[in-house]
């Protein structure tokens, strides 16, 4: 049977339905993964015990993989006693993924900030909640745009997996085309292609918007050249 | 916890996924590393066609669920071709490709950034192509990107577990396996865990290590 | 009065303040003078706190800096500028001038920005309200620098190098504008290279050599022959940086404003 991509026709509705499934579950994934970032991200940069505690949340979900932490969530949280239907737990498992992966680039975007901004903050006696809310994420976030936005458009790329959750996004439904058509190459390889399509484009609107947040931006009003004359040593 | 219902038996038929999953891991890794360099390559020396056919192909890849690509091999493929795919070999194959994309964007970043005066004082001495990849791009270009590949190869690693999905006996199908007849999922999913996170860790402390000892040996770049 | 008392500070091994005691009144203006790694810098950020104290202490208008909430207040009497400017780069030049005065003083928005514009126009910078920090040359963002401190009604002025950073045209811009403020009566606690300036306009002169202060005199006295210039570590710094002013003191040229 050659290749028939029209095979797919009488199947968008279907499948356009399930693609809205998963851009619903992905846009709360992220949300909350957004969230997660900068609370994470903000405590992994301290010390103390809260500092550690963060660094190994992210440790533990960096390093285990996604459809692990997902048939985690959805069977093994109803043996003790938590029910969460599929929908929820594919925009929790998604939440707390990509806040681990988001809170390592956040605190390196904070890490990046020219601690004399700070500084200068701290002396004119500016609060703790102030400083971080009005100097320290609006700087670390425009830094952390770009690979920030990479991690979320991983997210999506994951979504896939909580087809094996029951879930019925895109990825689910078009194993269901695939079964009623016999034609699973056609059915996949559109997929693919829409998958690669919506992230290229999700790709382009952040690098947009990273240029334009960032279009003002230096380092801390140092031109580069004095940086470097700048006297070194203790005084 | 008690353990009632788990047996040694359940310990040897995890300790085999595991196997499993490294073993495919490791040369679906090897596989890819090489196929991404070549590619990388022949994108460095701007073969025409060749070249950007490769990178579209490989910007796909990288761009796409590698689930959905193994749909693609493993359903898709043999309903062209009129011919079924295992398990495994398609497995194989879809995670090399995956895995060549993704080093070929690292390569190409490790080859971008040697520097041009280089290549340039090579050539005129009159070092060949084939030469210039192997004693100056390669080494120099190879250590640049060793920390970026360590990066990929444990996600790779976790990438693996999706093979369950096509019935290949990995550590994740195992645990399937261990789930449907002890019902205890929170543990098993855990262990399962557990055991994936350990391989990752050690992975991670020997790509760490042999970074060291790449960069003790490999001359700063552009000097 | 700032009051620096028997100050230690160490970085590791390192003692960088080894016992340094000083005082600043409303209405001086004192200048740190010393070479580099002699503990200039780190005595100022001793005093708005970026430092903490390993000995000593250091109150401001009574205040002691080594307690947190003293320090906070602390903090509100006093305005620091930076060597590299350490401006708000996702910020305005206004809203940098703008923020501390609203969030820490709690003054009204409208008056805050009404003395903003006022400050900008007196350096020279009235159109650059709406511009961003990356916009401007480096002259540009200590002159904004100065104004963000000066936004702040501060009793004392802090700065520390501020034209360490800044080629010789830019740094006369900087240098005219602390002039005046000297001249109008501001306190300040400097922290210079600018030996020339320092003379001009210190009623103080404080030496730090290696973390220790070697003298602390009105600024006569301290190029006088027979006053500063008779230590021989003060001597071979000056005729270092600033030779003529080993020599008797040159008439004053006007800068331009």
């Amino acid at each position: 049977m050659p290749f028939d991509i029209t095979v797919l026709t009488p199947h968008l509705d279907t499948l356009l339905a399930g693609a809205l499934l998963t851009a619903e579950v992905c846009a709360l994934g992220i949300a909350a993964a957004f969230a997660l970032a900068m609370a994470l991200g903000l405590l992994a940069v301290g010390g103390g015990w809260a500092g550690r505690l963060a660094r190994l949340y992210v440790d533990v979900f960096r390093n285990v993989p996604f459809v692990v932490q997902v048939f985690f969530l959805f069977y093994g949280l109803p043996e003790v006693g938590v029910y969460i239907d599929a929908f929820w737990t594919g925009v929790l498992a998604l939440g707390l993924v990509g806040g681990a992966y988001g809170s390592d680039v956040v605190r390196s975007g904070i890490l990046a900030i020219e601690p004399g901004v700070v500084e200068a903050a701290k002396v004119s006696g500016l609060s703790r909640s102030a400083i971080i809310r009005r100097i320290i994420l609006p700087i670390a976030l425009r830094t952390a745009l770009r690979p920030l936005g990479s991690v979320f458009v991983n997210l999506v790329l994951s979504s896939s997996i909580l087809s094996m959750i029951t879930l019925d996004e895109v990825t689910g439904t078009a194993r269901g085309v695939a079964s009623e058509t016999y034609r699973p190459f056609e059915v996949y390889a559109f997929l693919l292609a829409a998958y690669a399509g919506l992230t290229y484009a999700l790709s382009l609107g952040i690098d947009a918007l990273h240029r334009r947040l960032n279009r003002h931006m230096t380092a801390n009003g140092a031109p580069k050249r004095a940086a470097n004359r700048a006297a070194g040593g203790w005084a | 916890m008690r353990h009632a219902g788990f047996t040694w038996h359940d310990g040897a038929l995890l300790a085999q996924g595991l196997g499993v999953s490294l073993g495919l891991f490791v040369g679906t890794f090897l596989i890819g590393l090489v196929l991404g360099s070549a590619a990388a390559v022949v994108r460095h020396f701007r073969v025409p066609a060749l070249g950007a056919l490769l990178h579209t192909a490989l910007e796909l890849l990288r761009n796409s669920p590698v689930l959905v690509q193994l749909f693609l091999v493993f359903f898709g493929v043999p309903a062209l071709i009129h011919q079924p795919l295992t398990p495994v070999f398609a497995a194989g194959l879809t995670l090399s490709a995956n895995t060549a994309a993704f080093v070929y964007f690292i390569a190409v970043a490790g080859l971008d950034a040697v520097g041009r005066e280089q290549v340039e004082a090579a050539r005129a001495f009159g070092l060949s192509r084939a030469q210039l990849v192997r004693h100056i791009l390669g080494p120099q270009a190879a250590a640049f990107a060793v920390a970026p590949l360590v990066g990929l190869a444990v996600n790779q690693l976790q990438v693996t577990s999706l093979v369950s999905v096509i019935g290949v006996i990995d550590l994740t199908k195992a645990g399937d396996i261990l789930n449907l007849r002890t019902l205890r999922p929170f543990a098993v999913w855990a262990i399962v865990g557990a055991l994936y996170f350990a391989a990752a860790k050690t992975l991670t402390l020997l790509g760490n290590r042999w970074e060291r000892r790449l960069r003790a040996h490999a001359p700063p770049l552009g000097l | 009065m700032i009051a620096v008392e028997g100050v230690v500070k160490r970085f590791g091994a390192h003692t960088v303040l080894d016992g340094v005691s000083l005082t600043v009144a409303p209405g001086e203006v004192v200048t740190i003078l010393g070479s580099s790694g002699s503990g200039k810098s780190t005595l100022i950020r001793c005093v708005n706190g970026l430092e903490t104290l390993d000995g000593g202490r250091i109150s401001v208008d009574g205040l002691d800096v080594a307690d947190p909430r003293q320090l906070a207040q602390a903090r509100r009497l006093s305005a620091t500028v930076f060597q590299l400017f350490n401006l708000y780069p996702h910020m305005t030049v206004l809203r940098n001038l703008t923020l501390a005065p609203e969030l820490v003083l709690k003054r009204p928005k409208a008056e805050v920005e009404g003395q903003a514009r006022a400050l900008l126009a007196s350096v020279g910078l009235a159109g650059k309200a709406n511009s961003y920090p990356g916009q401007l040359s480096g002259g540009q963002r200590q002159r904004v620098g100065i104004c963000r401190a000066l936004a702040m009604n501060p009793r004392y002025l802090l700065l520390d190098e501020v034209t360490s950073a800044l080629d010789p045209e830019m740094t006369a811009e900087v240098l005219a504008i602390l002039g005046r403020l000297a001249t109008q009566g501001t306190t300040m606690l400097f922290v210079t290279h600018e030996v020339e300036f320092a003379r001009r306009i210190s009623t103080r002169i404080v030496f730090l050599d290696q973390g220790r202060l070697i003298v602390d005199l009105p600024t006569d006295q301290f190029f006088a022959v027979d006053g500063g210039l008779a230590h021989p570590r003060i001597h071979q710094f000056l005729s270092k940086m600033a030779p003529s002013s080993t020599a008797p003191a040159a008439p004053v040229a006007e800068m331009p404003a």
